[in-house]
């Protein structure tokens, strides 16, 4: 995903003269293309989360559109309030692109995961958010974002994620139907589509295949759009590598209150909680009940009660 | 004869400080007051702003003096004078700290310290990049200068030869609660600056012709500093160096003695 990502705005860059791209002391190697080509145009910020912040929102003021680039938590988290103020408050037109979503980078540990950035978008009023489940959405999130007038939060995993759906005209702002099903729903966002894919295959070996929608754009959530998608199901899983507390699954709750819908809804995360268990991203996604064998027990359970 | 003018400016821009403060009934008039005569100097002759779309762009990074910018801007023609009435009124346009979409001249955003100076940073490199000769001003407060941020930047900017960019540290010696020299290891605040590989100067903040030499002066290639030794309150006798100013209320009798002092 990061590729698809990164090589769409270096694409642009070519033809564009006001794109820059500040980097936090991270991602070795990834600009080294664009570096060479356009010398005067990437900086590499160091470890100076805020100043890094402040200095692209100077930049877009002068007329730059600028991309940040940094491992999630460095990306917003320390310096959440340059992206509240000078960001979004200004409403500028900087992307924000981060990598390592969820538990992508166990077993760093905790300093490195992003477990609550979904929670912390729904405060930042005018921030743009999509987070990818392939390939094919990021280069779509690429595309969107080079050509948004709002700042844009791009939640990336790492590379060499696979194509889930290749669809080559949709719209990055809308939930999209990735898999058929019937009358139940998996819904998701992001880098956990591995393992929805894995279980959507299991389970409609055993004929309840789940309708599954990716819904990349969280915010501004496309509202009607969800609505319509999930009319004419029953219920509705919600899975994503996030806290639970505070992502989609949240919203989604927000939304089956507001509309009276009438699907039931599971929510499946990360538990609210400080991850002090230590293993790969496979091995903590199974370890708190969002890898693939979790998404089936639960779709299986409540078939049984249907 | 351009001082005179600055000083007849800085004048005005006092006495509307003081109308402001007293309708409003809001707080910061000391530190608005302790960098009104940089101000002055910059927007009636410093800064190139008669080309509006090339113009050179200050930004008041210690926003809690927005007061002092708002009159400021009034002064020079750039803002309404209609505006300053609706200065934290109900339905108002001009909040206590500032809002870029309020009003023509206000270029950025701020309240929160050790933002708009790494602001202004990002400003110059675009500047500079686009091979254009405007300039950014930046004016900091003492107690701003304490936020990691403001470091971060000064560590940054000297690798990028912004020689269009200058700050102005009002340092006034009083914030909110204390004396920055007191609450910490504040000085010596130039010789860190010039430590740091930024031009640094050491004026009266309230003598024009200081102000005005050490905005013209050459930085060599390096982004300036100006240390501004400045009296928080100034210009009004019992408001000046006195802590409470940063917080205390103007009530009628505060104005009228205010503005008797200030003709």
């Amino acid at each position: 995903m990061r590729n698809a990502f990164i090589d769409t705005i270096i694409d642009a860059c070519s033809e564009r003269e006001d794109i820059f791209i500040l980097s936090g002391d991270a991602g070795l190697g990834v600009f080294d293309q664009f570096k060479e080509k356009h010398p005067d145009r990437f900086r590499n910020m160091g470890i100076a989360e805020q100043n890094t912040i402040s200095f692209a929102s100077g930049l877009a003021l002068s007329g730059y559109k600028v991309f940040v680039y940094n491992i999630i938590p460095f990306l917003f988290y320390r310096c959440y309030e340059q992206v509240r103020n000078d960001i979004c408050y200004q409403e500028l037109p900087i992307v924000l692109v981060g990598v390592g979503s969820g538990i992508t980078y166990a077993p760093m540990g905790m300093t490195h995961y992003s477990v609550e950035d979904i929670g912390l978008i729904q405060t930042l009023p005018n921030l743009v958010t999509i987070s990818p489940m392939d390939p094919v959405e990021a280069r779509a999130a690429a595309v969107y974002s080079l050509n948004s007038e709002k700042p844009v939060y791009i939640r990336l995993a790492k590379r060499g994620e696979p194509v889930i759906f290749n669809d080559s005209t949709f719209d990055i702002t809308a939930p999209r139907i990735v898999r058929d099903g019937e009358w139940i729903a998996v819904v998701f966002h992001g880098s956990i589509s591995d393992e929805v894919l894995e279980a959507y295959e299991s389970l409609k070996n055993s004929g309840i295949a789940p309708l599954l929608v990716s819904v990349p754009t969280l915010q501004p959530l496309d509202a009607a759009g969800v609505i319509s998608i999930l009319s004419k199901v029953d219920h509705v899983v919600c899975v994503e590598e996030h806290f639970v507390n505070s992502g989609l699954g949240s919203m989604l709750a927000r939304l089956k209150t507001e509309q009276s819908a009438q699907w039931g809804l599971t929510l499946m995360g990360v538990p609210y909680g400080f991850i002090h268990e230590v293993g790969n991203c496979e091995y903590l996604r199974s370890f708190y009940g969002i890898s693939a064998s979790e998404i089936i027990r639960t779709v299986t359970s409540i078939s049984g009660a249907h | 004869m351009v001082v005179k003018q600055i000083k007849q400016a800085a004048s005005q821009i006092r006495r509307d400080v003081i109308e402001m403060a007293f309708r409003s009934g809001g707080p910061h008039v000391g530190g608005a007051l302790s960098c009104v005569d940089i101000l002055a100097a910059l927007y009636h002759k410093i800064m190139q702003l008669e080309n509006w779309e090339e113009r050179d762009i200050f930004i008041l990074s210690k926003a809690h003096a927005a007061m002092a910018l708002y009159s400021t801007l009034v002064s020079k023609g750039i803002m309404s004078p209609d505006l300053l009435e609706t200065y934290c009124q109900e339905g108002g346009r001009l909040p206590a700290h500032l809002d870029r979409f309020s009003g023509r001249g206000i270029e950025c955003s701020a309240g929160s310290l050790g933002h708009g100076f790494n602001i202004g940073l990002g400003v110059a490199s675009g500047f500079k990049q686009r091979g254009s000769t405007r300039r950014v001003f930046v004016l900091i407060g003492d107690g701003e200068a304490q936020e990691g941020s403001v470091w971060e930047g000064a560590l940054f900017a000297p690798t990028m030869g912004l020689d269009n960019f200058t700050a102005i540290m009002d340092y006034n010696d009083l914030q909110g609660y204390g004396s920055p020299s007191e609450i910490c290891c504040f000085e010596p605040v130039a010789s860190k600056w010039s430590a740091f590989g930024w031009y640094v100067c050491e004026i009266d903040g309230h003598d024009h012709n200081s102000i005005l030499r050490a905005l013209a002066e050459d930085s060599c290639g390096k982004p300036k500093m100006i240390i501004a030794r400045t009296v928080k309150g100034k210009g009004v006798s019992f408001m000046e160096n006195q802590l409470i100013w940063h917080y205390y209320i103007v009530t009628a009798e505060h104005r009228l003695r205010a503005l008797e002092e200030l003709q």
